[in-house]
């Protein structure tokens, strides 16, 4: 097992999508800081900014991409087509005969993106909550260590998230579209709040109350929340491992 | 020694294999001859656990593929493609493969030197043409010195030095005692290089045996296959 999750980091971080997603993540949270540091310190100023122990945090969202970016690469590498001269050829012929015990084989990938995805988040919340006390200095609290740990781990399941769905579709794009349209451009699952309270236990925006105060209009407790979305991410992995183990390759 | 005893194969609603049973056997050559889309490839993926047949076995061993501990020791198998993501170096491809099944790094630079690939182990495989990812593939099922090799029309794209150089790596490795059973369209190619045929046609073995006993009365490999697949008439 230890040599099939070196095997699978190894593949991970020997992709330059990967790195992509990492590096965007990593870089796009705290340039936001910088973009947005006129516009709130005027909201601060004049109280129209909510809680302000949430700022930092809020300014972490778009590093979240670098998570999902890992899960669905982790995914639709395997199913790249190697060549036009070979039309059958995926680099998941290699993965399968290399490591056939499926379950076993999904279990050290799932274990090589959270690791990678942890570090990750580590060092983006760092740097953005560090960024955003030097910025904002005195204007909001410092930031609380289990928020922070909160954060990390929205960032794991998302991450997870993303892995399950493309294992489900076998295709990154579909995931992709779906999670970026969904978290930066329309969010189908924000709108949905606004028919049901219950969307806003989606398992993309309900992660967000781990960490967050002011997220729509529902309060959900942070464990409960953690646990909501603990429970979405183990069901759609249940689902990808059981139709994985199902399909010919 | 690998032993397939009764697989049948439906995709949908096409049968592909009907009670496919052959064995190969340690120190032999074996090909696996048939027309295209005759079952050569779905027989292999099933023996190798890529695909799942809906009856029957497939052994090697005595033991299905994915039942062996680091299986790259087993079996070394050669399908469609390098086998490699395009953006990946040869040799960064081959070590994670090593890694994945506990192999010793320097087996890497062994197996790029075996299939000549040294001078262009830093080169991303999407650079390389259909014969350098052969030989890639080649390296890669090698890694493991498995005492089985299974490979899928392993002279595609290579030059006539590559086939001549393929025709003699297999000679030796069953000289050597290894299980190889290859795939081929190619009925010139097998007659040169195979100990035993078995001849595959619209998912049933039609023959099996020697290269001799599958030839019998007739002039060639050749005749005899078509002799024993053509039972529709040729229509060119």
């Amino acid at each position: 097992m230890v040599s099939l999750v070196r095997a699978e980091l190894r593949k991970l971080l020997g992709l330059r999508t990967a790195w992509v997603g990492m590096v965007a993540g990593l870089v796009a949270a705290p340039a936001l800081v910088f973009v947005n540091a006129p516009a709130t310190r005027r909201a601060l100023a004049d109280g129209t900014w909510g809680d302000p122990s949430d700022l930092g945090f809020q300014s972490l969202g778009i590093g979240l991409l670098g998570a999902m970016i890992l899960g669905v690469v982790a995914v639709s590498s395997e199913y790249t087509s190697t060549g036009e001269d070979s039309p059958d050829g995926r680099q998941l012929i290699t993965t399968l005969t290399a490591a056939p015990r499926r379950h076993r084989l999904l279990a050290a990938k799932g274990a090589a993106l959270t690791l990678v995805v942890a570090v990750q988040g580590t060092l983006t919340a760092v740097a953005t909550l560090g960024l955003v006390e030097m910025v904002h200095g005195a204007a909001i609290p410092s930031p609380a260590p289990a928020r922070v740990a909160g954060a990390v781990l929205y960032w794991v399941l998302l991450g997870l998230l993303a892995y399950a769905i493309t294992l489900i579709f076998r295709n990154g794009v579909v995931t992709l579209t779906v999670l970026i349209v969904n978290s930066s451009m329309v969010s189908v699952s924000y709108l949905l709040t606004k028919v049901t309270p219950l969307a806003a236990y989606l398992p993309d925006i309900v992660g967000a109350h781990m960490f967050l105060r002011d997220v729509g209009d529902v309060r959900i407790a942070p464990v409960t929340a953690g646990l909501v979305m603990t429970a979405w991410v183990a069901a759609l992995l249940g689902l990808a491992a059981w139709l994985f183990q199902r399909r010919d390759a | 020694m690998i032993t397939i005893d009764g697989v049948t194969k439906i995709r949908g609603r096409t049968r592909i294999l009907h009670e496919v049973s052959f064995t190969a056997r340690p120190g032999r050559v074996t090909g696996f001859l048939g027309p295209n889309g005759a079952g050569k490839t779905s027989t292999l993926r099933v023996l190798l656990g890529l695909d799942r047949p809906q009856a029957g076995t497939a052994l090697i061993d005595g033991r299905r593929y994915a039942d062996h501990d680091r299986p790259l020791t087993v079996a070394g198998a050669l399908l469609d493609g390098s086998g490699a993501h395009r953006s990946r170096s040869a040799r960064a491809h081959l070590r994670w493969v090593a890694a994945s099944n506990g192999l010793p790094r320097a087996r890497v630079e062994e197996v790029l030197d075996l299939v000549g690939l040294s001078a262009d182990a830093g080169k991303r495989a999407g650079r390389f043409s259909l014969g350098m990812g052969r030989r890639l593939g080649l390296a890669t099922a090698l890694l493991g010195d498995p005492p089985v090799l299974i490979l899928d029309e392993p002279v595609n794209g290579l030059d006539p030095a590559g086939i001549r150089w393929m025709r003699t790596f297999l000679r030796d490795s069953a000289a050597t005692g290894r299980t190889v059973l290859l795939s081929s369209h190619l009925m010139g190619e097998l007659a040169e290089t195979a100990d035993d045929v078995v001849i595959i046609d619209r998912g049933r073995v039609v023959a099996a045996g020697t290269l001799a006993e599958v030839v019998g009365e007739h002039a060639t490999l050749e005749d005899a296959f078509l002799d024993r697949t053509a039972s529709e008439g040729v229509s060119w």
